[in-house]
């Protein structure tokens, strides 16, 4: 006989362990806990069974692997969290005696941690890293965008702008926007990354207050672990790009609200200079920069002082030049025709798309936002100049003859004295709407401006990233409801399919009206045809009763095949069938969905003509 | 000494100035101070007039008409007077007012809220503006003297230039540590100095230089060969409903804003109503931006996560490919006719042999003969009490049946007979020669004159109560019944040739719901309440229990290879077993809706059907396959639906017809139907 089981000793009892044991275990605060949770991206996991999991309680508690509780008992950042509760104690000690330069040593000598290791562990590759970067761009928009309080620090907001900035940067230069979408929440925006999705939504500008229901100590640690991750992989991005992270700020420019333009200039012109100046580097990079150079900047008299700047930090920095000249050691610019390197390929393959506005300038009336279309335009090649009163360093006026779009967002206000030159520009320009920008990026394509013109309704705007499969499609719907109008037929339910059906299985419909059941074919519905006009009756009418026939039979067939499904359903397996019944459940109600919204379209089509 | 020497010349310099205040001290209860410039040492310095100690001094100065000095003045509380003045003469009492009188004072003198008790002259006096000025002093808390001022300039007395001692205070020799240097301090130095230069005394690092965190290729060297961790589960990508200018169809109605604002924060379907705005310059700030932001972060680190595969599967592929139903004809599809008999339940019916008789049997005691193909009534009988079951007997050369009431079984043969058949089976049950009488608690008793057609009847013992179910072996010579008063000798078997019956178990464990002879082997099946038991008649012992897993059986029929057995049950479930594989069922159906009532096997055609309280009848297409690779074929094919539901019960039992494949069924609500092809 072998050894007696005890209970708890193995299986769920030992791989779990509730929250409160795991606290226990690691000697620490909830509050530490709970942070180095989020830092170390540990979840609670549901048992298979609640109690034998917890010693036989079924009591509300969250449970964790036993194992991850043992990886955080050896964390660093634990030893260091144990360090600062000692800092805390010793400096509160110090300022409530008064002794205030031992407290100013202990000060100087607190404890800090860095979340390096983690970020490696939590994403070993690069990939896994731009996989998960959503939630952290999202953060550092949302609080590049936050006022600062007690709480919010402003060197964290500056940073996290800063970091904010530098992804726009990048995202600009590598031109990598695919798709945009405005919604009510905010702009979604998704970009193409290593060949990944990202997905981040940044908040309109508007001043955002902390509720009182949110924890900002939970957000500030995640915070602190998102500009973490996001500084290495910026710098990653970077360096691979041959750009020089970080792309130093020109204060003076900052300080004159050019936001994003007073990084990016220097960025882009350090990069041409490096690669000039050694003659070597990647020639698919140096031809993108020049035309980025096109596009980002015009002013010449920037350049100018840039390429100073530029110089000097490359001199500053040579070992940068070094490991680019090591990586790219078949540069130079003959050598392009010749060797088409991959990343030449991928750039060619991308390039219709992302120089959608290169042919355009564009100009930003005082009330569309600047940072949004200056991002969005230029991620696509745009030039684009603005009023002072939006920040400075335009690099065009609004006189510029070579402006070709006026993107505007007000109603139309006829201005009685306009001078000849003024009207004249009006005419050579467009004025469209701020949308206009967004449908053509999502579209791929220059659309009409006509649709979007200043002061006119504009057509609804469509999510780039569709619904879920199967659930109503308003263009689809837009097309079946025109078809429906021109044909005046008051279809009550059936869809464009079903119209088809009718079209093709309309013989069999027939032959039942003029009661041939044994003829088949075109054959027997003309005869029913001719049968039908003997009898004196029309063909509209005709029609109308094959209809009639044919969805009675239809009816009939569903009816069938209802019956034989239910026979079937007879046979599962119980858990085969309430799977199947879920899913049945959840197909009608999509279907139901589908169906009130193309109620509505049709509803709505309907009324539209009538008030024309 | 000199200093001390100066100050008296000083105060006696300033005597002269400190008197022209005098004039307006009789104000102050305080000499008025006067500031001056001293004379000596060129510093302003406050001087108070000098005090005569006679008439300058409080009490002197004031005319106080009570003499009798500072003693308690309930000396004097019974006394017409409160003192004497300074000529000896008695001070009355002055006139003291009542409660009014205080009040009154309150109300009309002006200065009554500041004056205080005078002890001496026994009245309330007004204080001086002096002693008002003392007290909101102290009440402020402040100096109570009104010229002193606490931010004059420092007057250095002992310190400052000129003023130091110059005369040590000691005559000790001076210690030679005051100038020589500390071999202790310099061996703690020393200790601190060889410390750093090994390195074991560290400065702290400059501040500037660790304040931002380095940033370097992180992954450039190889990952470590643990396993990545799950990457967390995306956000939903925003549909048209959240756009900002979304197409008008998806803007809600009334009834869904008002639906939508009724529910739950966590049961809305959307976090937001669908909105329309005509340009982007309207669009507000979205005030559950940071509160929504906050919640994925709580999804992100509080919520236990589970890898679930989705299925993107077509709901129709999990049902299993199965022959059309049109391909397994014939089967009972129809109603062809309808027999009533009444309001009574009609609980239990019988085809015979041939295949042209039914004979049915209802709760009022009616036993009925009708024809299959018309639904005519031939006979009626009438028993006492409830027919619990009818049953034919299968032989072909005679024709027979049996019905089961309280304690008794009826033999009962048909009119109309053909003479051939009629004498065989009077032949059989009731012979000229008994065979011989056997010990027997059940009395057999022939009565083959009767008019009615009851030709032999069956007393089972007293208390066995309602005969609730007959079962005849294949050969016709044996059946076996079930009584309902579920003790022991609930059992029995009856062997017509020898006019014998036997109960077969001395002891059951269960209660006996149904039994059945197998149609080949010598095996006998007992259903009890949860299992059927196979029992070897021959060798009289337990071959195997079959475990249905249902809670209440109601019902068994044996297919007629032998080998395949269904069980149902009253928790609706149905249990098909294969004899040769499990001891488990085969396959369960779940279909009915309420409990199963009858199954049975058609005897011929691959056929079988079951009832229900639901008031439906199931038929299935139950194919079997004598190799035993092949898995039985069950096939649903049509349920028929007729019966209404009486007290909560349906279609009591069904049975199939001989050599045809037309169903009967007997109902609650007193029909009996006839299902055709």
């Amino acid at each position: 006989m072998g050894r007696l089981k005890q209970k708890g000793k193995a299986g769920a009892a030992k791989a779990y362990m509730t929250r409160s044991a795991a606290v226990k275990k690691l000697q620490c605060s909830l509050a530490d806990f709970r942070r180095l949770c989020i830092l170390k991206g540990i979840f609670p996991r549901e048992p298979r069974s609640r109690k034998k999991a917890n010693k036989g309680s079924t009591a509300p508690t969250s449970f964790y692997y036993t194992k991850d509780i043992g990886y955080l008992a050896h964390e660093p950042v634990l030893n260091k969290l144990r360090e600062h509760k000692a800092f805390a104690k010793k400096i509160s000690r110090a300022l409530g005696r008064g002794e205030w330069s031992i407290a100013k040593n202990l000060e100087d000598s607190k404890p800090t941690y860095r979340l390096d290791h983690i970020i490696k562990e939590r994403y070993h590759t690069f990939i896994d890293a731009i996989r998960d970067i959503d939630d952290a761009l999202c953060m550092i928009f949302l609080f590049a965008s936050l006022p600062s309080n007690d709480r919010v620090s402003p060197s964290l907001i500056a940073n996290c702008s800063r970091l904010a900035a530098e992804w726009q940067l990048y995202v600009m230069h590598s031109r990598s926007l695919r798709k945009v979408f405005l919604s009510i929440k905010g702009i979604y925006y998704q970009a193409e990354i290593m060949d990944q999705d990202v997905t981040w939504l940044v908040p309109y500008q508007f001043t955002q207050k902390i509720p009182s229901d949110v924890d900002v100590r939970v957000m500030l640690t995640f915070l602190e672990l998102y500009q973490t991750l996001l500084g290495f992989v910026f710098f990653k991005l970077y360096t691979d790009a041959g750009l020089v992270y970080p792309p130093p700020l020109d204060a003076s420019r900052d300080d004159a609200g050019a936001g994003i333009g007073a990084f990016s200039v220097h960025t882009v012109e350090k990069n041409i200079h490096i690669s000039k100046s050694d003659n070597v580097g990647k020639t698919a990079s140096t031809r993108e920069v020049r035309q980025a150079i096109k596009t980002i900047t015009a002013d010449q008299s920037f350049v100018d002082e840039d390429v100073d700047i530029g110089s000097r930090d490359f001199a500053a920095k040579p070992s940068e030049v070094d490991e680019e000249f090591v990586v790219h050691p078949s540069g130079g610019e003959d050598a392009i025709p010749s060797l088409p390197t991959l990343q030449s390929l991928s750039e060619t393959r991308k390039s219709t798309p992302t120089s959608l506005f290169s042919p355009y300038t564009f100009f930003l009336s005082r009330e569309t936002s600047r940072t949004v279309f200056e991002f969005l335009l230029k991620s696509f090649g745009g030039r684009v100049g603005w009023p002072t009163s939006s920040g400075s360093g335009s690099p065009i006026t609004e006189s510029d003859d070579s402006i070709t779009h006026v993107i505007v967002d007000r109603p139309v206000i006829n201005k009685a004295n306009e001078s000849a030159e003024e009207k004249e520009r009006r005419r050579k320009r467009k004025y469209v709407q701020p949308q206009w920008v967004v449908d053509c990026i999502n579209a791929g394509k220059i659309l009409v401006e006509d649709l979007y013109a200043q002061g006119t309704t504009l057509p609804p705007h469509l999510s780039p990233f569709g619904g879920k499969p199967g659930a109503y499609d308003p263009t689809v719907g837009l097309s079946h409801s025109e078809e429906v109008l021109a044909e005046e037929v008051p279809e009550s339910e059936d869809g464009q399919s079903s119209e088809q059906n009718e079209v093709e299985e309309g013989v069999g419909g027939v032959v039942e009206t003029v009661n041939v059941r044994d003829v088949d074919g075109a054959e027997s519905l003309r005869a029913a045809e001719l049968a039908a006009e003997a009898a004196g009756m029309e063909y509209g009418t005709f029609e109308k009763e094959v209809r009639k026939l044919q969805r009675k039979r239809e009816k009939k067939e569903k009816a069938v095949d209802q019956d034989e499904e239910d026979m079937g359903k007879m046979l599962l397996s119980n858990k085969k069938r309430k799977l199947y019944e879920r899913m049945k459940y959840g197909e009608k109600r999509r279907a139901a969905e589908r169906e009130t919204l193309q109620r509505r379209r049709r509803e709505i089509d309907r009324k539209r003509p009538g008030s024309d | 000494m000199e200093e001390e020497g100066d100050e008296g010349e000083d105060d006696e310099g300033s005597s002269p100035s400190g008197s022209e205040s005098d004039s307006s001290s009789d104000l102050h209860i305080f000499p008025k101070s006067n500031d001056i410039i001293s004379e000596v040492t060129g510093h302003p310095k406050r001087v108070y007039p000098e005090i005569e100690p006679e008439y300058d001094s409080d009490s002197s100065t004031e005319d106080d008409p009570n003499r009798v000095g500072n003693i308690p003045s309930h000396w004097y509380d019974d006394l017409p007077h409160v003192g004497y003045d300074i000529n000896g003469k008695r001070v009355l009492r002055p006139a003291k007012g009542d409660e009014l009188d205080k009040f009154l004072a309150t109300v009309e003198d002006p200065t009554s809220w500041t004056s205080a008790w005078d002890k001496n002259t026994q009245m309330n006096k007004p204080l001086s503006p002096e002693e008002l000025d003392i007290i909101r002093r102290l009440q402020a808390g402040e100096n109570p003297d009104g010229g002193y001022d606490p931010y004059g300039p420092t007057v250095e007395w002992f310190t400052g230039k000129g003023k130091e001692e110059v005369m040590p205070l000691s005559a000790a020799p001076e210690p030679k540590r005051r100038w020589l240097p500390s071999k202790w301090e310099k061996q703690k130095i020393m200790k601190i100095v060889r410390a750093i230069r090994r390195g074991r005394i560290v400065g702290s690092k400059p501040k500037t230089a660790g304040d931002k965190p380095q940033l370097y290729d992180i992954w450039n060297e190889p990952p470590s060969n643990q396993p990545p961790p799950l990457p967390a589960p995306k956000p939903a990508l925003p549909t048209h409903v959240d756009s900002y200018n979304p197409p008008e169809e998806y803007l809600p109605t009334d009834a869904e804003r008002k639906e939508w604002e009724n529910t739950d924060l966590e049961d809305r379907k959307y976090d937001h109503l669908p909105q329309k705005y005509s340009s982007l310059r309207l669009v507000p700030a979205y005030d559950q931006f940071i509160k929504q932001r906050f919640n994925r972060q709580l999804d992100l680190y509080l919520a236990p996560r589970i890898q679930r595969i989705r299925l993107n599967i077509d709901p129709h592929s999990l049902i299993p490919k199965l022959p059309s139903v049109s391909s397994l004809r014939p089967f009972p599809n129809y109603c062809s006719l309808k027999f009533t008999h009444g309001n009574a339940r009609v609980r239990c019916i019988s085809t015979s042999p041939d295949g042209a008789w039914v004979v049915s049997g209802d709760d009022g005691g009616n036993v009925n003969l009708w024809e299959v193909n018309v639904g005519r009534e031939v006979r009626k009988w009438c028993f006492d009490g409830k027919i619990g079951a009818v049953e034919w007997c299968p032989r072909t050369d005679t024709s027979y049946f049996v019905v089961g009431t309280y304690d008794k079984l009826h033999f009962i043969v048909p009119p109309n007979l053909p003479s051939v058949i009629l004498h065989a089976t009077q032949s059989a049950l009731a012979p000229a020669a008994l065979p011989p009488a056997t010990e027997s608690p059940i009395k057999w008793s022939s009565s083959p004159g009767q008019e009615d057609g009851v030709i032999l009847t069956i007393l089972l013992p007293a208390v066995s109560g309602l005969t609730k179910q007959i079962a005849w072996h294949r050969k016709g010579d044996y059946l076996a019944t079930v009584s309902n008063r579920e003790s022991q000798g609930s059992v029995w078997i009856h062997q017509v040739s020898r006019r014998h019956s036997q109960a077969p178990f001395k002891k059951i464990k269960g209660a006996v719901q149904l039994v059945l002879f197998h149609p080949i082997k010598p095996h006998f099946f007992v259903a009890t309440q949860r299992y059927v038991r196979l029992y070897n008649l021959a060798e009289q012992k337990l071959i195997k229990t079959l475990m249905p897993g249902i809670k209440w059986i109601s019902s068994m029929d044996i297919h007629p290879s032998g080998d395949h057995v269904i069980v149902g049950g009253y928790d609706k479930k149905l249990c098909w077993f294969d004899l040769e594989l499990n001891d488990k069922p085969y396959k369960i159906l779940r279909y009915h809706t309420r409990a199963i009532r009858s199954l049975h096997f058609h005897p011929s055609y691959p056929l079988f059907a079951s009832s229900s309280d639901d008031g439906t009848i199931q038929i299935f297409h139950g194919r079997t396959y004598s190799d035993l690779m092949t898995d039985p074929l069950i096939v649903p094919l049509k349920i028929l639906r007729g019966h209404d539901l009486n007290d909560g019960l349906g279609v009591l039992q069904v049975k199939w017809v001989n050599k045809q494949p037309w169903l009967i069924s007997a109902g609650a609500d007193g029909n009996i139907l006839v299902w055709c092809s």
